[in-house]
């Protein structure tokens, strides 16, 4: 069965307080719905208007917004984000809900790098250990999820909880040395001036956005969020796709780690807590059901860009920053609140 | 001789049933917690020694569960009406600042303590009218306001980072025991006690398990799926607002971070104790107040040893991972 | 009430995983960890107890290091010791004193980063008489051992002044503080007292020129507050950074850096966490080391005076009395830092001199 690009597996309308009960399905079958206007480009419709609107207030009141170095505020916080939240959304998409152990996979790949990198060791080889502890993790997940059959929200609170306060016994200040490749990467600029860990965060956005509905892991991570008995029945797999779905997103966390380290350059274990709260809001922001099976990745280069720019246009209005993180919250609140609302809608 | 068979089949079949109603007890997640408890304070007694179990300690243990054992039962309806409510943390926090901002600037304790506990509501009527009525998912919208909340946290305690006030009068309260037991943990096992009676016994508690259990089945019962969230939700914020109260009267204090870990810590702990985040309609008070004990007495474990208390997240995760793979193989919902 | 049949062997296997786990946890642990009572009361001769309650901060290794060197010298003293993290939780340190009043400790030292719980904790200590002893943060009753951090931040804001006015002629374009509000007093003290440093070198500058930001004394926390700080003003050419400490200082450098003008910023820092080894920032300039984790060293006296059955002195740095300088800073440029060995080497060293050296005496290396 050859399936359009805009066309998603759909729930049953999912109870407001809850995720969707498989079990709730009266189709039994797949629903598949072509719509007018897919859901996903209406939500990308609003966040780059909300976007551009808040680009624009900065501009008017502060005529240099519209700066390269702005440009280069904002593109260094979207590119850590951005990695995790194509992660953080994958999981969601699987139907795995939420992932909560981004601090934990962020930063012990982050922290190998920087033990192997003032070990003298080469750097394409840390990055190399880098990825494969991401993806190490990823897979210890996975298989407490599999065998243990068990929800990936409990499951990665569980594991965030112990694998972060062993983080906390063993990680202190990390340093990346000043001279090596990772971190002369991590200072440089490339294409238009902007940074390299931006650019290298576009191309996973980009390449994993362009995969997710053209690879069979990509479809079956689909089919399996949007209705895992369905799924079943027609012989996918789904032990191999949280699998593969689990792994992919620790590959995502070890290339963040990577960026993480080359533009920060000097790091604790509780950076890591600061990113969960903003993938999370990053994956809602763009549309991705909680209930899984519906998404598109490269939204979430929107609402990665729109909560990165909050700070610096709160900076240019010289808002005090101890009132920082209210304004992400809000702009959360206000998503889910309207996506509940228009699926209430539509279920009626 | 119909009689006389029936009359020993029933003489049997009460029999068999008292150990089918034992064993069942066993297996449940009261069962299940309840043997945890035990476990640990088994493991507490050999550790630490008879020590473990003195009034001084179990004045420790209660005390730490003061705050979290109150954040819990409240918001435990919630999550028995199938909704999570993850901004408690944050509204205690916050409700602690401005409560020991007010009683700084001079206001009586109990006005002060009344506005909180309206603050306290308004959250929770926020976050009701985000997920019953425009129909967010809850974790989603909670988490959102959780933000909020420490945002305006964070401004409300200022340049300072903190707001100190020793009010005499809460701080006895919160202070002084009952033999070996605090006065309020006295209190909110009480509390504990009425919300059982209420979960298990009334037909409110029955709707909620409905409303949490089975959306459609219990409109179509006639219970109101809205009005039931929107009441557990309103308890909700008001548990963290009265939580607030209780934090200035342990800690004599507020910080700009005050709450931000006991979240996590009390949806541990009901989850130890038989509740999910993921459905609704199952869970227990009780269950609940015990998985929070079973943290508390680990936690106490590991800070009489003065083992490194990292320790104490890395068994509270194994704890929870282990409470909810029993769980599924008591016949809950398995992943797929 | 459905009764499914439990098989008995995995009854049997939960209740083994559990223990397994718990008591794994413990054997290892307390064989490497910080604390272990049982440890040091096989050591110790005496019948005296010091407590600790540690920071807990994460990424603080000084945090964890004032425990171990305390833990050390009631070794070679031959006194138990009990050292237990606050977890940077008001609520854990507050509950950590239930312990050490259970324990019977004979003096208690705290370190608690969440200071608004003090007072609560000092009425139940003076309750259950015990004496204490308090590193840098101020508490009424307790004797107060530590930086004079006013002293230390305008001592560097000084030091700071003194570089701009030879290499700007007193004129910064701005003067970025990287604040740490959640530090409390100890923030004002350090974070204000650099500000006016600099203001006492180089009076000229107005208060205009001076930003705050709300950096929490980390560097990524600093980072994205520090760009867009940096964005909304790219006239700056002279940016002078100071701030709590040197991870706060070094993320306004390298938010300088990011934005392509690492050139124009320049920075002074506090703790000296940054300023030593080999990877420093070329562009933080100088910093004062304060040897937070030897501060047990200073304290001894105290506290064998107390074992000796001498009341505690009043000394608690409240209301501006009995200013102390127990612990001298030392402030270093970058240059000088470079004699200064690294953490660790710290500790061991500290750790191997008699008790009652100080890392001042031993480690600053201009004296």
């Amino acid at each position: 069965m050859r399936q359009s690009q805009f066309a998603r597996y759909r729930q049953t309308s999912t109870s407001a307080g809850t995720v969707a009960d498989p079990a709730d399905q009266t189709v039994p079958g797949l629903a598949k719905e072509a719509r007018v206007l897919p859901e996903g480009v209406a939500t990308a419709g609003i966040l780059l208007v909300v976007w551009i609107l808040l680009v624009a207030v900065s501009a008017i009141d502060k005529a240099n917004f519209l700066s390269r170095e702005t440009l280069l505020s904002v593109t260094f916080t979207m590119a850590v984000l951005g990695v995790l939240t194509v992660g953080e959304s994958l999981v969601t998409i699987s139907g795995g809900v939420l992932d909560l152990s981004i601090p934990t996979a962020l930063i012990l790949p982050a922290w190998v790098m920087a033990t192997l990198l003032v070990d003298g060791i080469n750097v394409w080889l840390t990055i190399l250990v880098g990825l494969l502890v991401g993806i190490a993790w990823g897979g210890f997940n996975a298989a407490i999820i599999v065998f243990g059959k068990l929800n990936p929200i409990i499951v990665t609170l569980g594991t965030n909880f112990a694998g972060f306060a062993i983080l906390g016994i063993y990680v202190q200040n990390a340093v990346i040395p000043v001279h090596s490749g990772l971190a002369t990467f991590g200072k440089g600029y490339s294409l238009f001036g902007l940074p390299n860990v931006f650019w290298l965060m576009v191309v996973v956005v980009a390449l994993a956005g362009y995969l997710l509905p053209r690879t069979r892991l990509g479809r079956r991570t689909i089919a399996v969020g949007g209705n895992p008995q369905a799924a079943k029945m027609r012989g996918i797999s789904l032990r191999k796709t949280r699998f593969g779905v689990f792994m992919t997103a620790g590959l995502m966390a070890g290339i963040a780690a990577v960026l993480f380290a080359a533009s920060q350059q000097t790091f604790v274990s509780a950076d890591g807590t600061n990113y969960l709260f903003l993938a999370i809001a990053a994956t809602l922001v763009a549309g991705i059901s909680l209930s899984g099976g519906s998404g598109h990745l490269w939204v979430t280069f929107l609402s990665v860009g729109l909560l990165s720019t909050i700070p610096t246009s709160l900076a240019f209005f010289g808002v005090p920053t101890l009132w920082q993180t209210v304004p992400a919250g809000v702009i959360l609140v206000l998503a889910v609140g309207l996506d509940g609302y228009r699926r209430l809608r539509s279920a009626r | 001789m119909r009689a006389v068979l029936s009359a020993s089949r029933s003489t049997e079949g009460s029999e068999t049933s008292r150990r089918n109603a034992i064993g069942a007890l066993l297996n449940s997640p009261i069962g299940s917690i309840a043997i945890t408890l035990v476990l640990i304070v088994l493991i507490g007694l050999f550790w630490i020694g008879t020590s473990f179990l003195t009034g001084s300690n179990l004045n420790i243990v209660s005390t730490s569960i003061a705050v979290p054992l109150l954040l819990a039962t409240c918001s435990a309806f919630a999550l028995l009406a199938g909704v999570v409510d993850l901004s408690i943390g944050a509204s205690a926090g916050l409700n602690a600042t401005i409560f020991a901002a007010l009683v700084l600037h001079h206001w009586n304790p109990w006005s002060a303590a009344l506005i909180v506990a309206c603050i306290g509501i308004v959250i929770g009527i926020v976050n009701s009218v985000v997920i019953v009525r425009l129909g967010a998912v809850s974790i989603a919208a909670t988490l959102g306001t959780l933000s909020v909340l420490s945002g305006l946290q964070f401004v409300a305690n200022g340049t300072a980072g903190s707001v100190t006030v020793l009010v005499p009068g809460l701080y006895h309260f919160a202070n002084t025991s009952v033999g070996p037991m605090p006065l309020v943990v006295v209190l909110l096992v009480v509390l504990v006690v009425v919300a059982v009676y209420v979960v298990t016994s009334t037909r409110l508690g029955r709707h909620i398990r409905a409303v949490g259990g089975d959306e459609r089945a219990a409109t179509r019962a006639g219970i109101s799926v809205s009005k039931v969230r929107v009441g557990s939700l309103i308890l909700s914020g008001l548990g963290g607002a009265l939580a607030g109260v209780l934090y200035i009267g342990q800690l004599g204090g507020a910080t700009n971070t005050l709450g931000s870990d006991v979240v996590f810590l009390v949806y541990a702990g009901v989850m130890i104790g038989g509740y999910s985040i993921i459905r609704g309609g199952v869970g227990n008070p009780a269950g609940g107040a015990m998985g929070l004990l079973v943290i508390a007495g680990v936690t106490d474990i590991i800070a009489v040893k003065s083992i490194n208390t990292y320790y104490t997240d890395v068994i509270v995760g194994a704890l929870l991972l282990l409470a909810v793979f029993f769980d599924r193989i008591r016949g809950g919902d398995a992943y797929e | 009430m459905r009764y499914k049949p439990w098989p008995k062997y995995r009854t049997l296997g939960a209740v083994g995983a559990l223990a397994v786990i718990v008591l794994a946890a413990g054997c290892s642990s307390s064989s490497s960890s910080s604390g272990g009572s049982t440890a040091s009361a096989a050591a110790a001769s005496k019948n005296f107890k010091v407590c600790m309650g540690t920071g807990g901060q994460q990424g603080l290794d000084w945090e964890i290091g004032q425990g171990e060197v305390l833990q050390s010298i009631a070794k070679q003293e031959g006194w138990q010791s009990v050292i237990l993290s606050n977890d940077n939780s008001a609520s854990t340190a507050v509950s950590n004193v239930g312990v050490f009043v259970q324990d019977h400790c004979n003096v208690v030292v705290e370190f608690n980063g969440q200071p608004s719980a003090n007072p609560v904790m000092a009425l139940k200590l003076a309750a259950a008489k015990i004496p204490a002893i308090t590193y840098d943060i101020g508490q009424k009753g307790w004797y107060f051992v530590g930086i004079d951090n006013l002293k230390a931040g305008t001592e560097a804001g000084e030091a700071f002044g003194q570089w701009m006015k030879q290499h700007w002629n007193c004129d910064p374009d701005a003067v970025v503080a990287s604040q740490g509000y959640g530090a409390g007093i100890v923030n004002t003290e350090r974070t204000g007292g650099m500000v006016t440093g600099v203001l006492e070198a180089c009076p000229n500058i107005p208060k205009s020129k001076i930003f705050n930001i709300n950096g929490n004394g980390q560097v990524s926390t600093t980072l994205p507050l520090a760009r867009a700080l940096l964005a909304a003003h790219n006239s700056w050419k002279k940016i002078a950074v100071v701030g709590i400490n040197d991870s706060g200082v070094v993320g306004v450098l390298q938010a300088a850096q990011q934005l392509g003008r690492f050139a124009d910023a320049y920075g002074w820092g506090q703790d000296g966490s940054l300023i030593t080894g080999s990877n420093v920032n070329p562009h933080l300039l100088g910093s004062v080391l304060y040897f937070l984790e030897g501060y047990a060293e200073v304290a001894l006296p105290v506290i064998k005076s107390i074992e000796a059955g001498h009341p505690l002195p009043v000394r608690d740095n409240t209301n501006g009395n009995n200013p102390t300088e127990q612990v001298t800073p030392c402030p270093v440029t970058a240059a000088q830092a470079q004699q200064v060995p690294d953490f660790n080497t710290d500790v061991q060293k500290v750790e191997a001199a008699p008790p009652g050296t100080t890392e001042y005496s031993l480690l600053c290396p201009n004296k």
